[in-house]
This record gives C-alpha cells, structure tokens and sequence, in this order.
C-alpha cells in the first residue's frame, strides 16, 4: 500500500512537472517522438515514420485563421498534394475540452467529411501533451520532420499573417517551400519564422 | 449636434452608449465611430482643421468590453495587430501608427503583447503646403481589428471624419484634448540622456545592461521585432547599484544574428521608454 501512495504520488508530481520539463523542439533538433491516438481510432507512433517527411499541422477549426486555410481550400490541396508525395500529414488538435477547437473523433471525422480534408490521421490531443512537446502556439503552426527525424521547419503556414482568404494566392508557402526544397536535396531557405494564428487552446488556459 | 466626451477617471474618455448608437446608425460614410466585436473605435481628431504643411494628429481610440484585448505592434506568440489602410484626399498623407506602451498578456507558456480595456493609436497625418484652403477634406479610414479573449474575432470598421481645410495655425479641438493627452502620456518616451544601453549576445540569451540612475528591481522588455526574444521566457533582472541587467532568451526562430535590438523598456506601469541598442559580442562588451 505504502509503495502505491509513493508510486502514485511520484507519477502525479511527474504528470505536473512535465510540462515545465519539456525543451522546446526547434528546427535543427530531432523531432520529439508521440503517440497520438487518431479520430478514426488509430494510434500513430512519430517514430514509425522514419525515413518518410512528415508535416505537423496545428488545427482548431473556430479559429479565424484555420477557417481562412480551410474555407478557401487551400489546406485541403496541400494536404493532397503532399500524402499524394509520399509526404505524411498529421492535423493536432491541442485544444482541451470545453475550448475552442476540441474535437471528439465523431465530431472530427465529421468535419474531415465536409471539408474534404486529407490529412493522413487527426490526432486528438486534448490533454496537450503532443502540442506542448513541441511548444505549439498558434493553429495553424506547421513542422516538417525530415526523413531522419530533423525538424527543418517551424512556423507559420505562409507569408501573410491575416484572416483574410484573398491573401492566399499572393502568399509564399512555406510548406511547399521547404517540402520542395528538401526533396530537391537543396538547402531549406526559410526554416523558422512566426506562426500566425490563435493561440492553441490548452488545458489550463483562458487566454 | 454637439457631443461632449463623458469624463470617467477610471475608464478614460468613452462617449456614452446611447451617442455610440446614434452615431453608428448615421450613414457609414459619415461615421466618425464603429462597432467592432466585444468593443468601439473612434476616430478623433486632435485639432479642428488642417492647415497645409503641417501635420495634425488622428486617434483610432479602441474601447473594449472587459478582458478582451486587441495586440501590440508585436503581437507575441499568437494574434494580430490593428491595421489601418487610409483613404485620404489628394495632398495628405499619413505616417507610421505611435503605439501606446503594450501589457504582456496570455500564459506561462504563449505571451502575447496588446491591450484590454482601452487604448488609443496615434497618428500624424501630414498635409502638403499646396493643399487649397478653404475646403473640406474628408478622411477614410478602414480598420481590420483582431479582438480576443480565449477566442479571437475579427473584425473590420469604416471610419470617416471631415476636418476644414483652412491656412491658420490648427487649433487645438477641446473635445478630444484629454483623450490626447492621454494617450501622449502612454507612449514609450526617449530615455534620459544619461542612461545607457548595451546588449550582448550570449548565445543563447541577449544580456540588456542598463545605466541608469539608480538600482532597478523590476524591469521587462517588449521587442519591437518579431522572432528575436522569446516571448515566454522569464526574463531575470539583476539589479546592480547603477541600474540592472536583464537577460532576454532568444527565440527560436532567430537563425541569425541581429544587429539591433529595438524595443520598449517598461521600468513600472508608467515608465516606458524606447529602446534601440547595438547588439556587441560577449566578449567585447562590459
């Protein structure tokens, strides 16, 4: 009994602390690996995609910022374009339950349905703990994990940090960026810049 | 119709709810004043006319229903700033927006940079000397506003103003004074000549050593510039007996080095100064 309150007690304090222990990920260092369970119940482990891109897409569908991707198609041709590349997408979904952008898997395949959306899984992260591995802060913020498991971009989704769907056709892609610039073996111009958006909804806050 | 801005100490200069009503049912074209979500903006004018060749100030002055919060020039971690796209007549043109000393918002982990309650932009509209007198110029102004609290709304208003044109020096218009003096006084001023700034680049943080007159406990930079300081990080200050040293973590989407580092030093809720420093080598500085 003693060494389940010990046991219990240390995996609580683990629970809280880690959030404040986790170094946030940056461009250049190995991508921390997950495990995420996904809205059409599969689980996807980082680590078995190994050898593959894989895009990281932050996602809260209330979000003015999300809506411009989504209503104007743009995110949904990416996604295509890219799964169609041998590229794996990811969609996260960070917020907490009762905020902004939470999704149950019904509620989120529902919404891949209407949107025609193609992201190879949405992973549901309600508690967070995918986001703030990689310290996620707006939706959208977009990663691209190379092959060998490097993140060589982070950040906003494109050049024009607005809400408005008619900046899309003028605006520099920093996905296709990156992702046509690594295939092609070349140097990525644009690693890092600021991602545009709302912040991601976590548990714990009402900002 | 004359109208008198309601004097409340405690929320600044707001015009009545009944006034805000009427003005927004006048015709858009004419609307000194709009809605924008959870909140108004107005457009004040600081003196009565234009005069050619000088230059009169504007306020975009921004009330917000309670906790909602609209951004800094450098908004932080999420969100957006105000933008204003101008419309005006031949022979005015406006400059920069002057930015009222920001509030650090949001979490321990995503900080944002704006304000709740309150605030007004300034902005100086300069007229050209050829500008002819004796009319009116009617002022455009179309406003794209993100407002937040937990979730972000945006939001767009058409404001407009007609100011005579006439070739006296402008006086001052007593309706507006105090919202202008106001908002002057919540601007980042220039720091004493006798205070001096150096920043050091340690790798991964920047080192601000202040001179200042005296020990400083309590300190926090706003960068003017995204993507060169962290925004969440906490910013330790060591206070000295001359002034402080603050240590600033870079951000991580700084790839490379900065030449510069320009932002708003806050010493108290009513010291902001600005700040526009060389960043030197560690080894180099003092």
């Amino acid at each position: 009994m003693k060494r389940f309150v010990i046991f219990s007690v240390l995996f609580l304090l683990g629970v809280l602390a880690a959030p404040l222990l986790i170094l946030a990920a940056k461009v250049g260092q190995p991508a921390p690996d997950f495990t995420g369970t996904a809205s059409n119940n599969q689980t996807y482990h980082l680590a078995d995609y190994h050898g593959k891109f894989v895009v990281l897409e932050w996602h809260n569908n209330g979000c003015p910022y999300t809506q411009k991707h989504y209503m104007s198609g743009n995110m949904q041709k990416l996604q295509k374009q890219w799964t169609a590349q041998g590229v794996v997408w990811f969609t996260i979904i960070s917020s907490a339950p009762g905020k902004q952008g939470y999704m149950d898997a019904n509620g989120e395949n529902n919404y891949i349905s209407k949107m025609g959306a193609a992201p190879t899984a949405a992973l549901l992260d309600p508690t967070g703990t995918i986001g703030h591995s990689y310290d996620a802060k707006t939706t959208p913020q977009m990663i691209v994990i190379n092959p060998q498991g490097v993140i060589v971009y982070d950040g906003a989704i494109d050049n024009r940090p607005t809400d408005d769907v008619k900046d899309i056709p003028g605006a520099t892609n920093y996905v296709n960026l990156a992702l046509g610039q690594a295939l092609a073996g070349k140097p990525i111009e644009t690693a890092a810049t600021r991602p545009y958006g709302c912040s991601v909804k976590y548990k714990g806050t009402w900002f | 119709m004359v109208f008198k801005p309601m004097r409340n100490p405690n929320l600044g200069l707001c015009f009545p709810p009944l006034f805000m009503l009427i003005l927004i049912l006048l015709p858009t074209a004419r609307a000194s004043a709009a809605s924008i979500p959870h909140g108004t903006v107005n457009l004040v004018a600081e003196n009565q006319w234009i005069a050619p060749g000088r230059q009169t100030y504007f306020g975009l002055n921004f009330h917000l229903e309670k906790v909602w919060h609209i951004y800094w020039v450098n908004p932080g971690d999420s969100g957006q700033p105000p933008r204003v796209v101008w419309h005006l007549p031949k022979g005015l043109s406006a400059g920069e927006i002057e930015w009222p000393a920001p509030r650090r918002l949001g979490t321990s982990t995503i900080v944002d940079f704006g304000y709740d309650d309150a605030v007004m932009l300034l902005v100086p509209v300069r007229a050209s000397s050829t500008l002819p007198a004796n009319q009116a110029a009617q002022l455009g102004a179309e406003i794209s506003v993100l407002v937040c609290r937990e979730i972000c709304i945006p939001g767009k208003a058409q404001l407009s103003l007609t100011l005579p044109i006439n070739s006296m020096p402008p006086a001052v218009d007593a309706r507006s004074s105090e919202l202008f003096t106001a908002a002057r006084r919540s601007l980042p001023r220039q720091a004493p000549r006798d205070w001096e700034f150096n920043v050091s680049d340690q790798k991964d943080s920047f080192v601000l050593t202040a001179k200042l007159a005296r020990k400083t406990t309590q300190a926090t930079f706003f960068p003017l510039e995204e993507s060169q300081v962290d925004n969440s990080a906490p910013q330790k200050v060591v206070p000295v007996a001359t002034g402080f040293q603050l240590t600033l973590r870079k951000s991580d989407q700084l790839l490379k080095p900065i030449k510069r580092l320009k932002g708003v030093l806050e010493l108290s809720w009513d010291q902001a100064y600005v700040i526009d420093a060389e960043v030197g080598d560690a080894l180099l500085a003092r």
